[in-house]
C-alpha cells in the first residue's frame, strides 16, 4: 500500500457499525465512576430517566442524520454554516475531543496504576497505547470503523462476569431499597449529570457519517445501542449495590473493578487485571477514531482539505497528542484537586455536547430549510 | 506503516523495447542453438525424395512418440504434403525465429519442409511426472486422497473431474523472464465475482521478475501487503479444496512445476478450515474447529502468559499452582523471560533441524531433543518443569492449524507477545492482541477484507466460521465473497 489514504470513502458501512460504535462510546470510561456517584438505589430510576432522554436526543440526531446536509458530509456543514463558521466550530470540536480523549486516557491510566502497575512510569503506557492507536488509525477511517466489531466482540461478554453478584448470598433484595427517593441532594443531581454524560457519544457520529451507508435505519441501531448501554449501566449499578451496599459504595473509587477482584476462577485469581487490559481495546478504538477526527479537524482549520493527507502531518498529530497527554499527566492530572476539575469539566462538556449538538444541528437545518422555502 | 514512503520504480527504457522479429531459417536457428548439447538436428528423406530437417531438444521431447508420430510417417510419406502425414493432433506453421525458440523450449519439434519452404512445429513434450499421491501437508483420515503434482495438465484434470462444467474457465499466462513459468487462472464464469478476476488478471500482468519456482513466489507478487506475516493466498495441494473454493466463488491460480495451488480471496478464518470439516458430522466438525481456534490462541499466548504471571502478576496465580511454580523455579538462574526465550529458541532449532534432515536422522533428533528438553534442561537447572509442560502444550497446539504458513506466523507472534509480556505483563499481551487484530483487520486478499465475516460484519456467514453448520442449512454461498450466484441449490421446476 503505497498511497496513504486515511479518509478513503470508497466503501460505506452498514448501520450495524453505528450500533457497535455508539454502544462502545457509551461504555468508554465514565461508567466506571457511575456507582460511586449514584450511591442510592433510587438512582436506578435516574438511569432509566436518562436513558429515555438519551433516546429522545437520539431521535433528534437521527432526524438530522437523515437530512441532506448530513449526507453531504463536510460540504453539508459548509452549506449549513459557511466555511469560516465551520472552521470555528471545528476548532471548538477539536478542543472538546482533545479534552475527552485526555480524560479517558488518563482515567484509564489511573485504573492501570491502581490495579496493575502501581510503580510503573505511566508515560511508557501512554506511549504504547498511543502507538497502538496510531497504528490502528493509520490504517484509515474505514478500517478503524470496521475495527469496532472486533472491539465489541472482545469486550461485550465482560458484563456476564457480573452474574455471580446477582446470586445469593451476595444478592439481597433489601440492598435495592429504598427505590423511592427519600432525600434529594446536590450529589443526586451530579449523579444524573454523570449518567447523562456517560450516554454521550452518539453525537460524534456527525464526524463519521460520510462512511456510513445512506438509507440506513439509523434510529433502530441507535436505539438498540442505547438500550444495550442502559441495561449494562443498570446491571453494573445493581451488581455494585448488591456487593457493596449503598452505604459503602462511596468508599471505593472504582467499585465495578473492585468487585471483579473478588471473583475467582480455577485458573486465575485477580480477573480484574485481565479485564482492565481487555478494556484497552475500547480505549484504543476510541483514541484511533478521535485521532483521525483531530487530524481531519486540523486539516479543516488549516484549509488543507483539498490536499491529500500526509504521513508527516499524521505523525505530527500523534506526537503532539502524546506530548499533550504527557504534559497533562505529569503536571495536571497528578494533582488530586486538578484531576477532579479536569474530570468534572469533561463530565460537564460531554453532557453539554450531547445535549446541544443534535438539537442545534436539527434546529439550524429546519431554519435553513424554512428560509430556503 | 504510515510513514512508509511509496517506492519509485525507475522506468528503464531498455526493458520496454520490443525485440526485433526475425524470420526463421536453418542457419539462424543453428546460431541460436549453438553450444546446446541436447539439441538434435537431423535430416531425413521421404519416399518422395523430399528432404526434411527435424530440430528438437531431446531432453524435452518424448522420443518414442517422435519416432512413431513424426519420423516414421514422414519417411513413409509418398506425397509432397508432409504435414498431412504427421500423426499428432496438433501441427502448426510458424514464421518467426523467436516463436520457434520458445516452442522448442516447451518440448516441440521443428520440422523444415525444404521443398514447400515451410516450418512446422509439432508439440511433443516429455511429460515428466510423478504419480498422483496422497497429500503430505494436508493429510486427512477420510475423504479424497489424491493431490496435485508438479505438472499443470494433470492438475487441471483433477479439478475438471470434480467440476465437469463448461463454466469452469482456465486462462493461461507466462511469468518469469527466465523461468517462463506457465500459470493458469481458474474460475467459474457466472459465479466468481468479475471484480476478483479482473484484479487477478491485472496483478498477473504486472508481475515482473525472472524466476518462479513456486506458487508462493507468484503470491508474493500478487499480495497487497508484502510485509505482513500472514499469508494472503491460501496454498493447497488438494484438488477437493480447490474445487470447493471455486464452487464458493473464489478463484485459483495453478503454477507450473509446483503442486501448490493458490486460492484467493481468502480470509484469516479459511486458514483454520480443514477438508475434513465437511466430512465429519457437523457437531464433531464444529467442535474440532473450535479446538483449532483454541489451540491457535494457546500456542500464541500460553508461554507469554506464563512469563507475564511469573514476572508481573504473581497475585493472579491461585495459591496451589503458585506453590508448584515457585518450587519449580526456586533454583533457576534465569528470569522467566530468558528461560522462555531459551527454551523456545532451542525448540525452534530442533523443529527446523528435523525438517531439513533426512527422515531417519530426524527421528534420532526427536529423541535427543525430547531428552535434552524434557529431562536434561530441568536437571541442569536451565528450565522449570512447568515451562517444559507449557512449551509442549504450546508447540503441539501450534500444529493444529491446518495451514503451514500460518503455523510459522504463530511462532513470530508468540515471540512478539513474549517480549511484550516481559515488559507489561498481561497488559502487554492485550496490547499485542490489539495490534495483531488491527493488522488483520487492515489486511486484504485480492483487495477483499481479510477478517471477513467478522469485520466487515456478515453475520449470516457465521454458520461456517467458528462452527461448521449443518450442510443442509448452508444453502447460500458466503456473502463476504460476493458471488454472482447466491444460492447453492437449483430451484425445482
Amino acid at each position: 500500500m503505497t498511497t496513504f489514504s486515511l479518509f478513503d470513502k470508497s466503501s460505506k458501512m452498514d448501520g450495524i457499525y453505528v450500533f457497535f460504535i455508539v454502544n462502545r462510546f457509551q461504555m468508554l470510561f465514565l461508567f466506571f465512576l457511575l456507582p460511586t456517584y449514584l450511591l442510592h438505589p433510587f438512582m436506578i430510576w435516574g438511569i432509566v430517566a436518562m436513558a429515555i432522554f438519551s433516546q429522545l436526543n437520539i431521535r433528534l440526531l437521527c432526524k438530522w442524520l437523515e437530512s441532506n446536509y448530513a449526507k453531504k458530509g463536510y460540504q453539508g456543514f459548509v452549506e449549513l454554516f459557511g466555511v469560516r463558521m465551520v472552521r470555528l466550530l471545528t476548532f471548538i470540536g477539536l478542543i472538546l475531543i482533545l479534552i475527552k480523549i485526555t480524560v479517558i486516557t488518563l482515567g484509564y491510566l489511573e485504573v492501570i496504576h491502581d490495579f496493575i502497575f502501581p510503580s510503573m512510569n505511566s508515560n511508557w503506557i501512554i506511549f504504547f497505547i498511543l502507538l497502538t492507536s496510531s497504528y490502528v488509525a493509520s490504517l484509515g477511517m474505514k478500517n478503524t470503523i470496521r475495527f469496532v466489531v472486533i472491539v465489541f466482540l472482545c469486550v461485550f461478554w465482560i458484563i456476564f462476569l457480573y452474574f455471580p453478584f446477582f446470586i445469593p448470598p451476595i444478592a439481597a433484595l433489601h440492598d435495592l431499597y429504598p427505590l423511592i427517593p427519600t432525600n434529594w441532594t446536590t450529589d443526586s443531581w451530579k449523579g444524573l449529570l454523570l449518567i447523562w454524560s456517560s450516554y454521550s457519544g452518539p453525537e460524534y457520529l456527525i464526524c463519521l457519517i460520510p462512511w456510513i451507508k445512506p438509507q440506513q435505519k439509523m434510529r433502530k441501531y441507535l436505539t438498540y445501542a442505547n438500550a444495550l448501554s442502559t441495561s449494562e449501566y443498570l446491571l453494573l449499578f445493581i451488581a455494585s449495590l448488591f456487593f457493596f451496599g449503598s452505604n459503602y459504595l462511596s468508599k471505593s473509587k472504582y467499585p465495578i473493578i473492585h468487585m471483579i477482584r473478588y471473583l475467582q476462577s480455577p485458573m486465575f485469581e485477580r480477573l480484574d487485571i485481565i479485564l482492565i487490559s481487555l478494556h484497552m481495546f475500547v480505549l484504543v478504538f476510541a483514541l484511533s477514531i478521535f485521532l483521525l477526527c483531530i487530524y481531519g479537524a486540523t486539516r479543516i482549520i488549516l484549509k488543507k482539505t483539498s490536499t491529500q493527507p500526509s504521513r508527516m502531518g499524521f505523525a505530527v498529530t500523534c506526537i503532539v497528542l502524546f506530548l499533550c497527554f504527557v504534559f497533562v499527566n505529569n503536571w495536571i492530572w497528578s494533582i488530586k484537586t486538578e484531576q477532579n476539575i479536569l474530570l468534572n469539566i469533561q463530565i460537564w462538556l460531554s453532557g453539554i455536547t450531547y445535549f446541544i449538538v443534535p438539537t442545534f444541528l436539527l434546529l439550524l437545518t429546519k431554519l435553513k430549510g424554512r428560509v430556503k422555502a | 506503516m504510515f510513514w512508509k514512503k511509496g517506492k519509485r520504480i525507475a522506468n528503464d527504457s531498455s526493458d520496454t523495447q520490443q525485440p526485433v522479429q526475425r524470420k526463421i531459417s536453418l542457419d539462424s536457428l543453428k546460431q541460436v542453438l549453438d553450444n546446446m548439447d541436447d539439441v538434435e538436428i537431423i535430416e531425413r528423406t521421404t519416399l518422395n525424395d523430399q528432404k526434411v530437417v527435424l530440430i528438437y531438444l531431446r531432453t524435452l521431447i518424448d522420443q518414442d512418440r517422435l519416432n512413431e508420430s513424426i519420423i516414421e510417417p514422414v519417411i513413409q510419406c509418398p506425397h509432397a504434403m508432409i504435414y498431412e502425414s504427421i500423426a499428432t493432433p496438433k501441427v502448426m506453421k510458424i514464421h518467426l525465429l523467436e516463436e520457434a525458440q520458445k516452442l522448442l523450449l516447451t518440448g516441440a519439434v521443428l520440422l523444415n519442409d525444404c521443398i514447400q519452404e515451410q516450418w512446422l512445429v509439432i508439440p511433443l513434450p516429455n511429460e515428466l511426472s510423478r504419480g498422483i499421491e496422497t497429500s503430505e501437508t494436508e493429510t486427512i483420515l477420510y475423504g479424497a486422497k489424491d493431490s496435485f503434482t508438479e505438472q499443470l495438465e494433470p492438475n487441471i484434470t483433477l479439478i475438471r473431474r470434480r467440476l465437469p462444467i463448461t463454466e469452469l474457465k482456465t486462462e493461461k499466462y507466462k511469468v518469469g523472464s527466465l523461468s517462463e513459468t506457465t500459470i493458469v487462472l481458474m474460475y467459474i464464469d457466472g459465479l466468481t465475482n468479475p471484480e476478483y478476476i479482473s484484479i487477478a488478471r491485472k496483478k498477473i500482468s504486472e508481475i515482473n521478475f525472472d524466476l518462479f519456482f513456486d506458487s508462493s513466489q507468484v503470491a508474493a507478487f500478487m499480495e497487497e501487503h508484502h510485509h505482513s506475516i500472514f499469508p494472503q493466498f491460501q496454498q493447497t495441494d488438494r484438488p477437493d479444496v480447490c474445487a470447493y473454493s471455486l464452487g464458493l466463488g473464489k478463484l485459483t491460480i495453478l503454477v507450473e512445476n509446483t503442486p501448490f495451488v493458490l486460492i484467493a480471496p481468502i480470509t484469516f478464518f479459511h486458514l483454520f478450515q480443514s477438508p475434513e470439516d465437511y466430512i465429519n458430522r457437523w457437531p464433531v466438525a464444529s467442535f474440532l474447529r473450535i479446538i483449532r481456534y483454541l489451540s491457535f490462541f494457546l500456542s500464541v499466548t500460553l508461554i507469554p502468559l506464563y512469563v507475564a504471571l511469573t514476572t508481573h502478576h504473581y497475585q493472579m496465580i491461585p495459591l496451589q499452582i503458585l506453590f508448584v511454580i515457585v518450587e519449580s523455579r526456586s533454583k533457576l538462574p534465569f528470569t522467566p523471560f530468558w528461560e522462555a526465550i531459551l527454551m523456545l529458541t532451542i525448540l525452534e532449532i530442533i523443529k527446523e533441524a528435523s525438517l531439513r534432515m533426512p527422515t531417519k536422522s530426524s527421528q534420532t533428533l526427536g529423541v535427543i531433543g525430547g531428552i535434552v528438553i524434557g529431562q536434561a534442561a530441568v536437571q541442569a537447572g536451565f528450565a522449570s518443569k512447568v515451562l517444559i509442560v507449557l512449551v509442549c502444550i504450546s508447540t503441539i497446539s501450534s500444529f493444529l492449524v491446518p495451514n503451514y504458513l500460518m503455523t510459522k506466523a504463530n511462532t513470530l507472534i508468540q515471540f512478539c507477545f513474549l517480549l511484550l509480556s516481559s515488559f507489561f505483563g498481561v497488559f502487554g499481551i492485550a496490547m499485542g492482541a490489539v495490534a495483531i487484530l488491527a493488522h488483520l483487520n487492515g489486511l486484504t486478499s485480492l483487495k477483499q477484507p481479510y477478517f471477513s465475516p467478522i469485520a466487515p460484519f456478515y453475520w449470516k456467514d457465521w454458520i461456517d466460521l467458528f462452527i461448521r453448520g449443518p450442510l443442509i442449512n448452508m444453502k447460500s454461498r458466503p456473502d463476504h465473497l460476493h458471488p454472482l450466484q447466491k444460492w447453492r441449490y437449483k430451484r425445482r421446476m
